[in-house]
């Protein structure tokens, strides 16, 4: 599963998935949404370490 | 007689020959960047190193922490888009077809037949991380980690790539129309990054009790002596950096720099070590401070890394000495203007680059590009080093603007005085010295941090 070939001779790119152009798009947005959730995670902890302080 | 070579079997040992010295010269390629890639890590130990050093002790891990994210999140986004933006803006704003520098393009990612692209996207990742990371030393101690990664990422993956894009790639239109000549980088990582951050720093405002009535306060580095060797790290990972912006060819043409002209590392070591002696020489007849003399190392690479294949380097060295005092000058301007950089990235990075790029126009103009490229012209580089600064520091200031106005800009007053460390991260820099126990008990095994976090 995922195996973009399935012997090596005439071989160009040949990760997990390079055939796969759904699955490509889905990992890229998979990361997109992974740095964006860090971001948002880290504003929520500052949020939450900020309101402590104040009270 | 019958063992005897024939012309087909001779041809076919040279085609032999031929296949297996293209292939170890397309190693090689890859080698020398992978090393280059792997030297410029350096720079980013060198960045962590005197940024937690130059800030106070109850903000050290806040800076270092907002460092090691940089690197972690410019990275993936320069892979999302980073390259690609590089690829297809050479002409300006309008893109041009480069599919092939898409995420989802079969040419990201391992290939048999592509012995060029990962290693090119991996320097160039690093020069963006360099880049983003220029603006991590001005802000600390008073930014959101939250804002800074937003700022960050569009300044190692989108803005310092633009500027490549236009002055950094062999089609692209500040060459193509002005013969525009920045092989080092100093315009469009440096020039971009420190107006970029100048940009920010308007909108972020000083430390607290970084002015009082008007009149600019020394807030002291709680290790000065870290700063210092950081900054000999960024030196030693400027040599990856350096590498990195060279172009090793294949076939007869050799070294290149990236607008194809002839060089080689012979002339980039000359310049380079000119340059640091140089900077380092005139920041301390500007400062007697061991923190600018450093600092100068830096300066004086950077004021002759534009033209570091053209210069003379009895000229270099004295390029980077004349700059090396005007960093120093300008730093007090700026500062003057209640501008409150904690590690005066905006002249080391900023004034610098512009000036680095504006010195090729005066000391080498006329010197010919290759094909049909108009050669190096003042008006060329004068113009090029405007828009390298408009194009840092618009965005910059304009995204933080965006940030300032939806108070998610800077951490509120009480948590800059009580220190970052002790309101967001789990860890103490220093426990012992601030009075909490080395030894704890924890429920989490080999937990590092120290304490609870905030308060």
């Amino acid at each position: 599963m995922g195996t973009s070939i399935s012997s090596w001779e005439n071989v160009g790119a040949y990760f997990t998935f390079a055939d796969n152009p759904v699955a490509l798009g889905l990992f890229t947005l998979g990361a997109a949404v992974i740095i964006v959730g860090l971001i948002a995670s880290i504003a929520k902890h500052e949020n939450e370490a900020f309101e402590k302080i104040e009270k | 007689m019958d063992n005897a070579p024939t012309l087909e079997s001779l041809q076919a040992a040279l085609d032999a020959q031929q296949a297996v010295f293209q292939m170890h010269q397309s190693m090689n390629v890859e080698v020398f960047y992978w090393w280059c890639t792997a030297i410029m890590i350096m720079i980013h130990a060198g960045f962590l190193a005197y940024e937690m050093g130059a800030s106070r002790s109850k903000n050290a891990l806040a800076a270092g922490i907002k460092n090691i994210l940089a690197l972690a999140v410019i990275i993936p986004t320069f892979y999302l888009f980073g390259w690609w933006i590089y690829n297809a803006f050479p002409n300006g704003f309008i893109p041009i077809e480069a599919a092939g520098a898409l995420p989802w393009s079969t040419s990201m990612g391992p290939d048999v037949t592509d012995m060029g692209t990962g290693i090119f996207w991996a320097a160039f990742a690093m020069f963006g991380a360099t880049t983003g990371s220029i603006l991590s030393g001005a802000v600390i101690e008073r930014i959101r980690v939250s804002a800074f990664l937003i700022l960050t990422v569009f300044l190692g993956s989108v803005v310092w790539i633009l500027a490549g894009a236009w002055g950094w790639h062999p089609d692209g239109w500040l060459l193509t129309k002005l013969g525009y000549h920045d092989v080092g980088a100093s315009g469009v990582v440096h020039a971009v990054a420190g107006f970029f951050t100048l940009g920010v720093l308007i909108n972020l405002g000083p430390r607290v009790g970084k002015f009082i009535n008007g009149v600019a306060q020394t807030i002291a580095p709680h290790s000065l002596p870290m700063t210092l060797i950081g900054l000999m790290m960024i030196i030693f990972g400027f040599f990856g950096f350096l590498g990195g912006c060279i172009i090793f060819n294949g076939g007869e043409t050799g070294w290149t720099t990236i607008y194809n002209n002839p060089t080689n590392l012979s002339a980039f070591a000359f310049n380079t070590l000119m340059g640091f002696a140089g900077g380092v020489i005139g920041c301390y007849i500007a400062s007697r401070d061991p923190f600018w003399t450093m600092s100068g190392g830096l300066v004086g690479i950077i004021s002759v890394a534009a033209g570091l294949d053209l210069y003379d380097p009895e000229l270099a060295f004295i390029i980077a000495v004349v700059t090396g005092v005007l960093a120093v000058k300008f730093a007090k301007l700026i500062e003057n203007f209640g501008i409150d950089d904690a590690v005066g990235a905006v002249a080391v990075h900023g004034f610098t680059g512009v000036w680095a790029v504006f010195l090729v126009g005066v000391f080498a103009a006329g010197m010919p590009n290759v094909g049909d490229l108009p050669p190096i012209s003042f008006v060329g580089q004068t113009i090029g080093a405007i828009v390298m600064a408009a194009v840092g520091f618009i965005p910059g200031y304009g995204i933080s603007l965006i940030l300032k106005k939806a108070n998610a800009l800077r951490v509120p007053k009480e948590a800059e005085e009580l220190g970052l460390d002790e309101v967001e991260i789990i860890a103490k820099p220093y426990p012992e010295v601030n009075g909490v126990p080395a030894v704890t008990s924890s429920d989490v095994p080999n937990k590092l941090a120290n304490s609870e976090p905030g308060v």
